[in-house]
């Protein structure tokens, strides 16, 4: 059988097809539009396994990542997206008082990796 | 609890800068359209402005093209054969159209779409089809026109005046030096955003020449991160002015106690939070006892760019007037390139962090202009800590006021 993430990391598959995207502008649509339990699942079950999934991609050449590897790195990079809305804005996909987000364009947001 | 080196309480416009004086602020510079065009006329016209990184346009024949309202045109800046840094007004001799379309490019000669006039990388007309059609006609009279552009430490400036008052290093003297050494050009992978802010360039930029705010806009994204036990109202710890420019400590906890996600990033690569990098990376006089209390360095080289440093990172903020009450914001971190996935996470979780920071800073603008235009209020009340915002308008009255005195050179639009 095909594994879509490292052996290890097998727990998070469930999340590829969410949040295994490949540019800050698809992470950051896909956070914005997620409710705050949809968020805070992913965060949770991402958090535990952070460091040792940096430190197993660690291992390998950045720039060519199997396919696997590459969507456990997609993985993490959505966890940075999500994680301040997980711990400091209770899950709620929008940072409280702020400027209108879909104003700020992400200079390179459609860069892939 | 005091800090060890610094005084957290000093009351930085009355012990330091009492010349500024103490007086509420008035708010027309923000919304007189009268005073708007003052500005364009007297100080973007005038100084040296931050356009790009020599990175951005490494080899001959690379380019950039900036939009400037503030200056009332488009600028080509590109490097030529022979290594050198040029910019021209992006305007073809011909009948002025406007001749690079693409916002940055590489090409060994530039030419018009519309009569196909080309020109060399140093701006000299060297095509013209159907040439003997024109009348005592001279390539060597309809080159591009130049605008004065020089570098440094690989940030590149324009001036408009075509014979500047100042060099660019006479211009950011003493804060120049300050800042130099730093290792900027390393720092290549860039994280940036922009957005078009409905409100005056001096609202965007007073909002990010103060800490004062820290506490209400950012106290939920950034818990005693900025502040501590002995600093809880995020007092500035050093302030300097440097003739038209101005630069703040901004104070870091060195007691932070990071989210769960923060300690992880800070375990694979630096951070704009992080207490524990590098501090010997800064220039020796940007905090040169190497306290830990010191979150970054803020630096506003006047007009218009406020320029970050920090162990591992540099982030900029620059404010493009388009009109009275339109600016064009640009927000730009910048970091060594990631060596494996570990930095690559670190520095998407600060462009997160940044942006998310960012958003609160501009959250408050356009209704701030909005209640400006309303001259309900018509003045600013600044206080102690908020004094690099009273410097910022003195020096722009006092611009405004020089130039009144002598009117722009317009040698360079002449015809040569």
């Amino acid at each position: 059988m095909n594994h879509k993430l490292p052996g290890t990391f097998q727990a998070l598959e469930k999340f590829v097809d969410d949040w295994a995207l490949a540019t800050q502008n698809e992470r950051q649509r896909r956070r914005a539009a997620c409710t705050p339990d949809e968020l805070l699942k992913f965060y949770n079950a991402m958090l535990p396994r952070l460091e040792k999934a940096l430190s197993y991609l660690n291992g390998l050449k950045l720039g060519s990542l199997p396919d696997p590897a590459r969507r456990l790195l997609y993985l993490t990079l959505s966890f940075a997206e999500v994680a301040m809305f997980a711990e400091c804005y209770e899950g709620k996909p929008q940072v409280p008082n702020s400027f209108e987000e879909t104003r700020f364009v992400a200079v390179g947001g459609d860069r892939v990796g | 609890m005091a800090s060890a080196v610094f005084d957290l309480n000093r009351r930085w416009s009355s012990q330091d800068f009492p010349e500024l004086g103490a007086a509420p602020v008035p708010t027309e510079p923000c919304i007189s359209t009268e005073y708007f065009e003052l500005e364009k006329n007297r100080v973007f016209q005038r100084v040296w402005l931050y356009v790009g990184r020599e990175e951005e346009i490494k080899k001959p024949g690379d380019y950039i093209v900036r939009d400037l309202p503030a200056m009332n045109t488009s600028l080509i800046i590109v490097r030529g054969s022979d290594g050198v840094v040029r910019s021209f007004h992006n305007i073809c001799s011909h009948r002025g159209n406007k001749l690079a379309w693409d916002k940055c490019g590489s090409c060994r000669s530039f030419s018009c779409k519309f009569h196909s006039w080309t020109y060399d990388l140093k701006g000299a007309l060297i095509g013209v089809p159907d040439e003997k059609m024109f009348a005592d006609f001279r390539r060597s009279e309809h080159g591009l026109v130049p605008v004065a552009a020089q570098t440094w430490e690989g940030f590149i400036f324009v001036n408009a005046d075509l014979k500047p008052a100042q060099t660019l290093g006479e211009y950011l003297g003493d804060l120049g030096r300050r800042l130099a050494g730093f290792p900027y050009a390393e720092m290549t992978a860039t994280y940036a955003y922009e957005t078009e802010l409905k409100c005056n360039w001096k609202v965007a930029l007073d909002a990010f020449s103060e800490a004062y705010h820290v506490n209400t806009v950012h106290g939920r994204s950034y818990p005693e991160t900025f502040t501590g036990k002995n600093n809880k109202q995020c007092h500035l710890p050093e302030v300097r002015l440097y003739g038209p420019h101005r630069s703040a400590v901004i104070y870091g906890n060195p007691n932070h106690q990071p989210s769960p996600a923060a300690a992880v990033a800070y375990l694979f690569g630096e951070s704009v939070t992080k207490r524990t990098s590098n501090l010997d990376e800064l220039p020796p006089q940007v905090n040169p006892t190497r306290s830990p209390e010191f979150a970054f360095d803020l630096n506003v080289i006047f007009p218009n760019l406020i320029l970050h440093i920090l162990p591992g990172t540099w982030f900029t903020h620059q404010f493009w007037p388009i009109s009275v009450d339109r600016t064009l914001w640009e927000g730009r971190a910048y970091w060594r390139p990631a060596k494996n996935a570990g930095e690559r996470f670190a520095q998407e979780f600060n462009n997160c962090v940044l942006r998310n920071a960012w958003l609160e800073d501009t959250g408050t603008m356009e209704a701030t202009q909005q209640a400006l235009s309303s001259q309900v209020k018509t003045h600013f009340v600044l206080q102690e800590q908020e004094v690099l915002i009273r410097h910022s308008y003195k020096v722009l009255e006092d611009y405004v006021q020089f130039y009144h005195r002598s009117p722009p050179s317009k040698a360079h639009r002449k015809v040569r």
